[in-house]
């Protein structure tokens, strides 16, 4: 790309955008030219009646053609909608002349001006004037940047074996980029494996995720590993070193007696995939059609006793011996997924009333009943159902007692209202004389067809009642007497606060969505997560599942709370990042990293010690005329550009570049300095 | 005694991640607040010394809101960081005779538009009740002279 054509000689072309009236029906846009016209540097100062149209643009290559204009300020909308616009512009004016494109600051004119001061025209335009000085003060202070150029690894590692794992693994790899999968558990497929159907088609939950799950194991360049975790990360983007570690599975091909070793196996313990309600063996399969077709050896519960050998020892190792191994990676997806809220002891009469149970309990529970008339619950026929919504979610900080780990949960797990009106649902297909009661604060079906599930439910006689957040119902036992061993007393909205006393034979809990305890992985890869603990984006609209750190995307519910379509959709777009940024086989990344004059560097290594990001920032040995010296030196591909360094250097000796100190102290002297006086004014 | 707020000036630190965003926000809601503020973006507010925002006040702008991303920072350590920089910042002023009312570091969202609408707001009633800026430093000098001169009278 050409240097500008005079670095020091600063021509600084200035455009005022009317927006289509947007900024100029509020804003004199001819007197802020004016104004600005009259500043030292700037050679041209213009209007136009749309900056971004392609006769605005044109306006700015013509002057850089005809003017020599070496650094560009457009006063437009926000930044976010057209500086990158205008830096294509000013780069692509003219083969000889283009500028760097970096010389280029923007002022947004129109959100934070036009539209928030349409009351006072006049305090509007000397605001508009003001803001433009300090971009053209930036601007006369502007240096040419060029992009981190970095050799990318097409291969990328995704975290997580569930659905947006599994969708973002598919993704990736029909873009023809290699994709190694790693899950912690032994099989793949998450918690859509312990779904039966799945809202609003009622399509069976394990086909589909069958379907999904062969797919990307057939294909060529997926490579998965099951119960193997990441344990180390260094590098950058398109090249970062991932140590995996892999625990023994146990079982290898060729072992064909899975029922007999499991017969005779005599640990029993809890089975997880079915909450807790069945058991299961040190020796087991999550579930019948389970990927890898291999049982596993749970080795927090075998003893090694050497039982399921004495029925055919061929593929079985009872010694776990995690193995370790790297990976080169251009990039990560993050999709460790979420972990089912779990109700404290005596909330809602968990854990101390057997009849109340979770919503992926109950979810479970009808997976198992099997085909008879009755709903059995510890042998009892149940009549009456309560369905309890917003469990661990939407609490009230000083109202709902907080988590062990001090944490209230204040969001919505969006989810649960529409699973538990599905299941309400399936309750009535499958048990027509049930009393089903669904007991809420809010409804919240927001996703297309969902709310004719709430439609569905309403018609096939659920019978609603609605509580207030902070009068959540108690669940209590029953009156000796009473056909029902519990009932939920709640105060119902819907009938005007009446307090009403609801039978229940089975008090269902629709609990909430908590991320799955990911803090090594945080450490590891240096993201960060929101006061919620779930991963953060940079910015849920701009940049929705990337983070801030190059080359590490997020997909599915590590994120927040989604359905199964959300967590496939936002899979979609981590993968799309992931092809976009890996699919040229480099990698560009912005400039705005931190650069040290070493002129002025001591060596102190204030900036390393504060930086939080592995080896962005380093102490190393280096000569300078002649003099050798320990210098800070920054990795431009593990800088995030957050200037943390800036503020710690006692000797001023580091800046980011293309927001250095010098370039924001010129901004706050345009914005204290006087108006400039117009000659009509004079 | 009260003074009119409207001409003395705001500075707006506001992150590209949280406060400018959000900024933005009201805008796009047509809302509509004093246009004695001055937005100007930031990556991060945790790259400015304590120094940074003693010039400010030289400059003569009269007040200073640090619109931070709070513990939504995408960045490790900016927010913790940015609060121990304004934190050491306090003292400072107080050195030097500036209200510390002046500066207030305030965590908003990209949609968080009330909190950003009651910020300014409020930092607008202070002005209005501490006036401008340039009469703490010159109170200050003035101070100082004082005391030079006492020195300089003593026997």
């Amino acid at each position: 790309m050409p240097e500008p054509r005079s670095n020091g000689d600063v021509r600084i072309g200035v455009y005022v955008c009317y927006c289509g009236g947007n900024i100029s029906d509020v804003v004199d846009c001819e007197q802020v030219a004016a104004a600005l016209r009259t500043l030292p540097n700037v050679v041209v100062a213009r209007t136009d009646m749309s900056m971004c149209s392609d006769a605005g643009q044109a306006l700015i290559e013509t002057d850089i053609l005809e003017h020599g204009i070496n650094r560009v300020v457009v006063g437009a909308c926000a930044p976010s909608l057209h500086e990158r616009t205008f830096r294509n512009t000013i780069a692509r004016a003219g083969l000889d002349a283009g500028l760097n494109p970096y010389l280029y600051h923007h002022v947004g004119l129109r959100e934070q001006v036009s539209w928030v001061h349409q009351g006072n025209p006049q305090k509007a335009t000397e605001k508009a004037i003001r803001l433009m000085m300090a971009g053209i003060a930036k601007a006369r202070m502007l240096e040419p940047l060029e992009p981190t150029v970095l050799d990318a690894e097409q291969h990328a590692l995704v975290i997580g074996g569930g659905v947006a794992g599994l969708r973002a693994a598919w993704d990736i790899a029909r873009r023809g980029i290699r994709v190694t999968l790693i899950e912690k558990s032994p099989f793949l497929g998450g918690h859509m494996a312990q779904l039966e159907t799945t809202f609003p088609a009622g399509e069976d939950a394990r086909a589909a995720l069958g379907d999904l799950i062969d797919q990307v194991v057939a294909h060529p360049l997926v490579t998965v590993h099951t119960r193997a975790e990441l344990t180390g990360v260094s590098g950058y983007v398109g090249n970062f070193q991932a140590q995996i570690t892999q625990q023994s599975r146990g079982v290898s091909q060729g072992f064909t007696h899975f029922a007999e070793a499991a017969e005779v196996c005599p640990v029993e313990v809890p089975d997880e995939f079915d909450y807790g309600m069945t058991t299961r063996k040190a020796i087991y399969r999550a579930y019948p059609g389970a990927y890898p077709d291999l049982p596993a050896i749970d080795w927090a519960h075998c003893d090694a006793c050497g039982k399921c050998l004495s029925v055919n020892g061929t593929g079985l190792d009872l010694e776990n011996k995690p193995a370790t191994f790297d990976l080169n990676v251009g990039a990560f997806v993050v999709a460790t997924g979420f972990r089912p809220y779990e109700p404290r002891r005596g909330e809602y009469g968990y854990d101390e009333h057997p009849e109340v149970i979770t919503l992926p309990q109950m979810i479970r529970l009808l997976a198992l009943a099997g085909d008879g008339p009755d709903l059995l619950w510890n042998g009892r026929t149940v009549k009456n159902v309560a369905l309890i919504h917003c469990v661990g979610s939407r609490e009230i900080p000083g109202v709902h007692e907080p988590q062990p780990d001090g944490q209230v949960n204040d969001y919505c797990s969006r989810v649960c209202c529409t699973a538990t009106l599905h299941l309400a649902t399936e309750l009535r297909e499958r048990y027509p004389h049930l009393n089903i009661f669904d007991i809420h604060e809010d409804i919240r079906t927001y996703g297309r067809g969902h709310e004719d599930i709430y439609t569905e439910a309403a018609a096939n006689r659920v019978g609603f009642l609605r509580f207030h957040g902070d009068e959540r119902p108690d669940v209590l036992p029953a009156p000796d007497g009473d056909s029902s061993p519990l009932l939920v007393r709640v105060k119902d909205y819907l009938t005007w606060g009446e307090e009403l006393d609801v039978p229940a034979d089975l008090v269902v809990l629709a609990t909430g969505i908590l991320p799955s305890p990911v803090d090594d992985i945080i450490s590891l890869l240096k993201i960060s997560a929101g006061t919620d603990r779930f991963l953060l984006e940079v910015h849920p609209k701009l940049q929705p599942v990337e983070t801030a750190v190059p080359g590490v995307v997020l997909a599915g519910t590590a994120q927040g709370p989604m359905n199964i379509q959300e967590a496939s959709a936002a899979a979609s777009a981590a993968a799309a990042k992931v092809a976009v940024l890996l699919g040229q086989g480099s990698v560009k990344l912005e400039p705005f990293v931190a650069r040290v004059n070493h002129a002025l560097c001591d060596g102190s290594g204030e900036c390393v010690a504060v930086c939080a990001y592995e080896d962005a920032i380093t102490l190393q040995t280096v000569s300078d005329n002649g003099q050798t010296a320990q210098k800070a030196v920054v990795t431009p591909a593990n800088c995030v550009g957050c200037g943390v360094c800036v503020s710690a250097c006692p000797n001023h000796a580091i800046d980011v570049q293309g927001w250095t100190l010098a370039q924001y102290d010129a901004m706050l002297d345009a914005l204290a300095a006087p108006l400039p006086v117009l000659e009509s004014a004079t | 005694m009260a003074t009119a707020s409207e001409d003395m000036k705001i500075l707006i630190l506001a992150t590209l991640s949280g406060g400018y965003a959000g900024a933005d926000a009201v805008g796009q809601l047509h809302a509509s607040y004093a246009p004695n503020t001055y937005i100007l973006p930031v990556v991060c507010p945790a790259m400015f010394p304590e120094d940074f925002y003693l010039r400010v006040f030289e400059r003569g702008i009269d007040a200073v809101l640090v619109m931070y991303s709070g513990t939504d920072c995408p960045y490790k350590g900016g927010a913790e960081r940015t609060a121990q920089l304004i934190n050491k910042v306090y003292p400072l002023m107080t050195e030097r005779g500036i209200d510390t009312r002046r500066l207030r570091l305030v965590a908003i969202c990209t949609v968080c538009t009330s909190a950003f609408m009651r910020e300014v707001a409020q930092m607008n009633q202070t002005l209005a009740e501490i006036g401008p800026v340039r009469n703490e430093l010159a109170a200050a000098v003035a101070a100082q002279a004082s005391l030079s001169s006492d020195e300089v009278g003593q026997p």
